[in-house]
Order: C-alpha cells, then sequence, then structure tokens
C-alpha cells in the first residue's frame, strides 16, 4: 500500500502529460462508477425479491444527494467510455502515438460538449420534480441504509482477509511479497482482449440506458403515477418503482424480453469490466502477500455474486403482487401525482 | 544570470531523511547544461553533492535525474531551455522508483536486473552462414526495429512510469524497448520465449499507455508505441 502513497504523490509531482492525467481521470471515474454500480445492481435486484426495499432505494435515489451524485455518475461515464476509445485506439494502432496526446484533448472537449445537453435534460427532470414540492428522504435515514451497504463491504472484506491468513497459516507461507510468477499469464493477456472488447460493447449499451433512464425521463418519473415505461408502451399505473422495472421487464417484442436481454448484457459486461478494471488497482499497489490475495478473492467473489444477483433477478422479474406489496408498504414516501405529460 | 539549484539531497550514512539542499549560482549562461550547474554546485559549493556521469554527451546514460518534474539527462538540457527568469529555480532530484544509494545517485541493478530478465542478445534463428559472413537482412527488416536499437539504458522511461513507481516488479519500459529491438529482428530466433517473457505477470500488462515514458527518453525512442506492438505480438500469436 505505501506505493500507492509514493504513486499519488509522485503523480502530482511528476510534470507528465495529458496523458498521465488521462490515466488518472480513467481510474478515479473508473472507480465512481463501479462503487454505484455495485449498489445499483444490488438494489434493482430488490425489485424482484424485496419490492418494498426497492421503493425505499429509489426514493433515495430521488433525494438531492444522489440527484448530486447523479451528475457525478454521468459525467464519469461519459468520460471513461470517451477515453477508453482512446486507449483502444492506441491499442491497436501504437503507431499513431503520436496524436494520443491531441486525442487526449478531444477527449476531454467531448465529454464537456456531450455534458452539457445531457445536465441540461438532468437539470429539467429535477427541476420537473421540485415544483411538485417532493418530501425527501432525510440524510440521516440516508447514511443508515448506504451505511449498511459499508458494512456489507468490510464483512466481506474482513471475511477474504481471514480466509487468507487461514490460506496463509495452513500452507505455511511468509508474508513477504509473492515471488513474481514466472509463467505466461494467459489470463492477463486474455483479460486485456476482453477489457478492449467489452468497453467497445458497453459504450453503446450504456449511453442508451444513460439515455432512457437518466435523459428521456428521469430517475424521478419512475414513480410517476400513470407515466409510459420508457422504452415500452406500457403505463405504471400505480406509480411504483417496482412496477416501473416489472413493466420494462415484461415488455415484449417480437415474443422477445428485449430489455431483459439489454440488461442481462450490460450486467455481465459491466460487472466483469468493472471488477477487472479493480483488480488492475488492486494489484498495482496490493504487495502484501495475504492482503493481495484476499483482495483477489474478495474481487472475484463480489464480480461473481454480483452477475448471479443481478441474472437472478431478470430472470425472476417482478409480478403484480411485487406491486402491491410496494403500494403497500411506505406509504410515508410521497406519491406523485400525475404531471401533464404523463401517460 | 542568476540561477537558484534546489537538489535533493541524502547521505544514508548521516540523514535519517532526505531534504532539499539549495545552492545559488550566479554568471549562469543561458548556453550551460544543466550537467556543468551540478559541477559548479560540487567544485565552488559543497563537495559532497554526489552524482553520476561518464560520458557527459548524451551516449552513456550515465547522468539521468528529475529536473524540473521531468526526468531528463542533466548534460542534454541547455538552461536556456527550462525557461528561467534571472533567478529562477531549477529543481533537481533523483530519479524515482531505484533505491537512493546518494544525493542523486540510485543503485541499477534493479534495473538492469529486468532488462537481463529479457535476454537481451541475439539468439540466432539459422546456423551461422557458409561463408562466414553475416547473416543478411533486407533495409526494411532491419527499419522494422531501427527506433529501439536507440537505447542507451539511462532508466529515464521506466522510472517516469507510475506502473513502475506502483511496483518494481514491473519490467518497465526500457527492458520492453530493449526486447523489442530482438522480437523484431528477422535474424533472430528467441521471438516466441521473449514473448512469453513480456506476457508474465510483471510484462507488458501492467503497462497503461500513461505516455510519460516517450517524451521522457533522451533518444526520442517511441517508446509506448514500441510497448504497444509487443503487446500485438503477444495477442495475434494466437494466445
Amino acid at each position: 500500500m505505501a506505493t500507492l502513497v509514493t504513486t499519488i504523490t509522485e503523480t502530482l509531482r511528476y510534470k507528465g502529460k495529458l496523458g498521465q492525467w488521462s490515466w488518472v481521470l480513467h481510474r478515479v471515474s473508473g472507480l465512481g462508477v463501479l462503487l454505484f454500480l455495485v449498489l445499483h445492481v444490488i438494489d434493482t435486484s430488490w425489485a424482484a425479491f424485496y419490492p418494498s426495499l426497492y421503493a425505499k432505494a429509489i426514493a433515495e435515489y430521488q433525494s438531492p444527494i444522489f440527484t448530486l451524485g447523479e451528475f457525478a455518475l454521468t459525467a464519469a461515464v461519459v468520460y471513461h467510455a470517451l477515453n477508453g476509445l482512446r486507449i483502444v485506439i492506441f491499442d491497436f494502432r501504437p503507431e499513431w502515438w503520436h496524436l494520443q496526446q491531441k486525442a487526449a484533448m478531444i477527449v476531454l472537449a467531448s465529454t464537456i460538449v456531450l455534458l452539457i445537453p445531457i445536465f441540461g435534460l438532468m437539470f429539467g427532470h429535477v427541476l420537473d420534480y421540485y415544483d411538485t414540492n417532493p418530501d425527501f428522504v432525510t440524510i440521516s435515514e440516508i447514511i443508515k441504509t448506504q451505511a449498511q451497504f459499508l458494512l456489507g463491504f468490510v464483512v466481506i472484506l474482513a471475511a477474504a482477509l481471514l480466509l487468507s491468513l487461514v490460506y496463509a497459516l495452513v500452507t505455511g507461507e511468509t508474508r513477504n511479497p509473492a515471488k513474481p510468477n514466472r509463467r505466461p499469464s494467459q489470463f492477463d493477456a486474455w483479460m486485456w482482449r476482453f477489457m478492449r472488447l467489452s468497453g467497445v460493447l458497453i459504450v453503446p449499451l450504456v449511453f442508451g440506458h444513460l439515455l432512457m433512464i437518466h435523459l428521456i425521463q428521469g430517475v424521478f418519473d419512475i414513480t410517476t403515477v400513470g407515466h409510459t415505461v420508457v422504452g415500452t408502451d406500457l403505463v405504471n399505473d400505480s406509480g411504483r418503482a417496482v412496477e416501473f422495472v416489472g413493466r420494462r421487464w415484461d415488455y415484449l417484442v417480437a415474443g422477445i424480453a428485449i430489455w431483459r436481454i439489454y440488461d442481462g448484457a450490460l450486467l455481465a459486461l459491466v460487472v466483469i469490466h468493472g471488477f477487472n478494471g479493480l483488480r488492475y488497482v488492486v494489484n498495482d499497489y496490493a504487495h502484501d502477500r495475504v492482503i493481495k490475495r484476499a483482495l483477489n478473492w474478495a474481487i472475484a467473489f463480489g464480480a461473481a455474486a454480483l452477475i448471479i444477483l443481478g441474472f437472478a433477478a431478470l430472470l425472476a422479474g417482478v409480478d403484480e403482487t411485487a406491486y402491491s406489496i410496494a403500494k403497500d408498504s411506505l406509504e410515508t414516501f410521497s406519491q406523485r401525482p400525475t404531471t401533464p405529460f404523463g401517460g | 544570470m542568476k540561477v537558484k539549484f534546489r537538489i535533493r539531497r541524502f547521505n544514508p550514512e548521516v540523514d535519517k531523511k532526505p531534504y532539499w539542499g539549495e545552492y545559488t549560482l550566479d554568471n549562469v549562461e543561458p548556453t550551460d547544461r544543466i550537467l556543468e550547474l551540478l559541477h559548479r554546485v560540487k567544485w565552488e559549493q559543497d563537495g559532497t553533492l554526489t552524482l553520476r556521469r561518464s560520458c557527459a554527451h548524451g551516449v552513456c546514460g550515465s547522468d539521468a535525474v528529475r529536473i524540473n518534474g521531468v526526468n531528463k539527462l542533466a548534460c542534454k538540457v541547455l538552461v536556456k531551455t527550462l525557461d528561467l527568469k534571472d533567478g529562477g529555480q531549477v529543481q533537481v532530484e533523483p530519479i524515482l522508483g531505484l533505491p537512493v544509494v546518494k544525493d542523486l545517485v540510485v543503485d541499477f541493478e534493479p534495473f538492469f536486473d529486468h532488462y537481463r530478465a529479457v535476454m537481451p542478445y541475439f539468439m540466432p534463428a539459422t546456423p551461422r552462414p557458409g561463408d562466414g559472413r553475416e547473416r543478411r537482412q533486407s533495409p526494411e527488416d532491419r527499419a522494422r526495429f531501427d527506433d529501439t536499437t536507440k537505447c542507451i539504458l539511462c532508466a529515464c522511461c521506466t522510472t517516469s512510469c507510475p506502473s513502475f513507481w506502483a511496483s518494481g516488479e514491473y519490467v518497465g519500459p526500457a527492458a520492453i524497448v530493449n526486447a523489442h529491438r530482438f522480437i523484431f529482428d528477422s535474424r533472430d530466433g528467441a521471438t516466441q520465449e521473449r514473448l512469453n517473457i513480456l506476457s508474465e505477470e510483471s510484462g507488458v500488462w501492467r503497462c497503461r499507455t500513461i505516455f510519460n515514458c516517450t517524451p521522457a527518453c533522451p533518444r526520442e525512442i517511441e517508446v509506448t508505441r514500441a510497448i504497444g506492438e509487443v503487446k500485438l505480438a503477444i495477442q495475434r500469436n494466437g494466445r
């Protein structure tokens, strides 16, 4: 971990050019998006398994602090996507290296240009929502919920550390940094390819997702009574978030649940891409054998658990009983009146 | 003109921690090189200042230091290229990622270990020609690796790389450049062995295309490009 501190301070001190700062932004934005992704997959699975908790999660997403987070998240996604394309281009055309600095400028400029209309549209949704004088979930309530996620992360990390320590004791290894593996790492070569392929595939999927859930309609419209669910011709009668998810997943085109397939593809690609990115960061800075193994196990477990959870939710879907459970629970959260443009 | 030097000092026999030594030099010419000025500090002000240099003409690669935040050869940087005002400051510190022996001198052994790991020597693909002469190569084949023959092993690139700062296990740009020189040599027969070494965990996959190495090279080798070509060579090998 000491080299993490060195790398941070020396990256600030070294007069690297834009390439270095692009790398910093790529890591920071990637880690930020991954953090939200974990929360998002877990709470979306609640739409299928704990409808009342899902309603609460969406109510929290509609609070001002998460609205700020939504803007930051969007910026991070847009930057990470465009810079990722830059990385892919120069990886496959290394002879164009002299254009990379210009490309990094273009990435920054395009991020800003794209974010202006995106933020404009998002801000419009915020204003519309605030016009209805909604009740917000209190900060202390949010801290209480998010603390449970934090506790979950800590428990997983602690369990991984414990297991890794037990492994070290059983095999009798020392705590010195592991000797570098002297065999060609087919896994790393394969992941290198996967990161680039998945990255390119994720770009249209994630931009489509942003467009539907954050731009065409806002997070606030998920709970609007009588609002037509985006990407479908179905109406959210109850104005409950679970119904929104259920309608979307049940929407069929030629007998195919297109949004389940879309969400499933996005889920699998993004989770593996994100957790492998985290693995890169961890393996750069964790040198102690026990800690490094623990973190790698936690990452593998996290990725597998999220994919299983997400696909279980996609397969289970949300049925009519869930709509009514959600309707009966949490009456404390304000139900939004029908807006003029709804349904 | 007057120039202020801020030099990172560390004598492991005396000092607990490195510190900055400050020295002011008068009568500095814009055409003076930083190496000459470091000599002036040592000769005129503080004889204990320790630095390494041999040829002093950008060929041997022994005086790599970080000057005003960027890795350079002290013998190749003129004062006028630093955009200094009269009384301006030049900051000189050892390159990062290798153990400091004293002041500006670092231990190159870990760097050379990585260099040796890629087998930076010719391993012929064919037996010696019957006429006892050289193995012939077309100008195009020779041009394929021309750029990476220029390396002088100064470590400017490797010690500018945040991946190397993070983990000294990483073979680093310089070792990959020197592997590139043989991997793309049509006469060499050990391509696969070198690619195998570079696809280890400590190999090319630790490169994040940060591009600090390319401008750091005093020989203007297209370092990141060479690394990229090695990555693609490994990928195309059907692995």
